[in-house]
């Protein structure tokens, strides 16, 4: 059983007269511990989907399943607080995601509002932070921290809360290179250390290519799905969609190379094959 | 119109005991009409020089020189300076207030006490710069995208026509269709008025593309100036300092790691493709000559 299943699932903002449907039956399930990178343009209804998996908003149409069990309008406060741990976000600008002034009680933030017991933070706060490789900077405080530290902070957070599945909206548009290869490392490392299921919506093809799958979204519907190699060798469509694909995709298909490379090394090799022939 | 930072420092809550120095001592030509983009890692002081360029932080000490003339020397001056070099923040779309895309861009101009037939004709032109479609003049800019509004915000400072524009990260967040409108809109800017642009940007692949000259800042401090290529063929020191260089660049540098012949300034697809057909050429012709 996939751990997230949607079923013709349908949004549509009620905006008075003007009703703006965003996403058209979307049927797309996840299994634990994949980690999948959701590709789309601004406005293709990637980030609504996200808020639905979330659910910060509601569906219009169709289900969604969690974990076994059914996201529905009857769910009780403690139901949707249950499913919401299950399913952990980081957004994109980590200056609204942190609320503490030292970084170890942020990190504590979200497992205090749950309840949860001093020693029982106190463990889950410490193996957060280690895992997200800030240990040293637990007495710290956040505002004095780069980018690439303060997501990790905020994904530390959302770690404590013991998810199954972490959502990345955009988690890296507004960092520096150094920030997105920091956070890069900490999403693969979640996913493959801790098991957890990992879905990326991102703009940055170099990210995608590290996922296990590819989904495209585009005018609220799912276009293509695949692994990265069989999505971004439609490189043409890609273009259509308005999006684009790994720098070494291009040069090999503007060569007429054979073979899809994702990253510089594939791309060399591609590069000296075709010198080969 | 020529900008000139002469020793430019500054220094945030100068004085107390959390007193931090965000820019310290960055003396810079930016080229006339060029396209001049400002990279740097979270915190190395980008933000703070761009602001200290259009007079809205006052430098600790040192200069900003227009046309030889220092912005800070006295008020009149300082409020002219503020016109001249138009300054665009990060996600801009979120200070657009007007009922309409036109009253929007017309704002700026509006404050500049310009005639309304000018006040018109600037708000068209701004648009056009931009690639925005005249139909949505009459539309509230709340009903727009998320890239349509970033576009309305950037030509709201274009219709002032400042000879000197400066953009904080114009294209975060967008979608590449959205990053390529935002910068054409840019450099058509720059190609019909003949002003300067300079943008801050923490994309390399971006800058490879649009900026002729880059400034690397790094721990308030600039690292390196000058044209693109002499900027990006220092790979492992801008590596070192949390930046990058393009993918392809990657690729090609793996190549000549492997032997082969290339350029070592290849920073877009465009280019690698360029140099990679010739020498696949220059590789068949001494084959076939038995070299």
């Amino acid at each position: 059983m996939p751990f997230i299943e949607t079923k013709n699932l349908s949004f549509t903002y009620t905006d008075e007269d003007d009703p703006q449907p965003v996403l058209h039956e979307v049927s797309l399930s996840f299994e634990k511990g994949e980690f999948v990178a959701i590709l789309g343009r601004n406005g293709s209804g990637k980030s609504t989907f996200a808020k639905l998996l979330n659910l910060v908003l509601e569906a219009t149409d169709g289900t969604i399943t969690i974990d076994g069990k059914s996201v529905h309008a009857e769910l009780s406060e403690a139901e949707i607080i249950d499913l919401r741990k299950k399913v952990g976000m980081v957004f994109q600008n980590p200056d609204n995601q942190l609320v503490a002034t030292v970084v170890e009680e942020d990190v504590a933030f979200g497992p205090e509002n749950l309840g949860i017991e001093p020693a029982e933070i106190r463990r889950r706060v410490d193996e957060a932070l280690e895992i997200v490789g800030m240990t040293d900077y637990a007495r710290h405080a956040p505002h004095k921290l780069s980018g690439g530290q303060k997501q990790r902070i905020a994904i530390a957070g959302v770690i404590a809360m013991l998810p199954d599945c972490i959502l990345f909206d955009e988690s890296t548009a507004m960092l520096d290179p150094r920030g997105r290869a920091e956070v890069m490392e900490t999403v693969e490392k979640l996913n493959r250390e801790q098991g957890i299921t990992v879905l990326l919506i991102t703009h940055n093809m170099d990210e995608a290519v590290r996922a296990d799958r590819v989904v495209v979204i585009d005018d609220g519907r799912v276009q293509m799905d695949g692994t990265p190699r069989e999505v971004f060798a439609k490189v043409d469509e890609l273009f259509a969609l308005g999006l684009a694909v790994p720098q070494a995709t291009e040069l090999a298909a503007r060569l007429e190379l054979s073979g899809v490379p994702l990253t510089p090394v594939e791309g060399a090799d591609a590069v000296e094959n075709w010198f080969n022939t | 119109m020529k900008l000139e930072l002469k020793n430019l420092s500054y220094t945030y809550s100068g004085g107390t005991t959390f007193a931090r120095q965000a820019v310290d001592d960055v003396s810079a030509v930016i080229r006339e009409g060029s396209i001049t983009g400002i990279i740097g890692h979270t915190g190395s002081g980008k933000s703070t020089l761009v602001q200290m360029m259009n007079g809205l932080l006052t430098p600790s000490s040192g200069e900003v020189l227009l046309d030889g003339v220092n912005i800070f020397s006295d008020k009149k001056t300082l409020r002219d300076a503020r016109f001249k070099v138009g300054l665009v923040f990060q996600y801009p779309e979120y200070q657009l207030f007007e009922e309409t895309v036109a009253k929007d861009i017309g704002f700026g101009p509006k404050n500049q006490k310009l005639s309304p037939e000018e006040i018109a004709t600037r708000t068209l032109e701004a648009a056009d710069f931009v690639g925005l479609d005249r139909e949505l003049l009459g539309k509230s800019p709340f009903d727009l995208s998320g890239g349509q509004k970033r576009r309305v915000a950037i030509a709201g400072v274009m219709a002032m026509r400042p000879p000197i524009l400066i953009l904080d990260e114009p294209a975060s967040g967008l979608d590449p269709v959205g990053r390529e409108e935002i910068f054409g809109g840019l450099c058509r800017y720059r190609d019909q008025t003949g002003a300067t642009v300079v943008i801050v940007s923490h994309s390399m692949e971006d800058m490879a593309r649009y900026a002729e000259d880059i400034l690397v800042m790094s721990d308030s401090r600039l690292l390196l100036s000058g044209s693109r290529d002499e900027i990006f063929k220092n790979a492992d020191l801008l590596c070192s300092v949390g930046l990058d260089v393009p993918e392809v660049t990657h690729l090609i540098s793996e190549l000549r790691r492997r032997g082969y012949d290339l350029p070592d300034n290849i920073y877009t697809v465009e280019g690698a493709e360029a140099a990679l057909r010739a020498l696949k050429a220059k590789l068949q012709r001494e084959g076939a000559t038995g070299c």
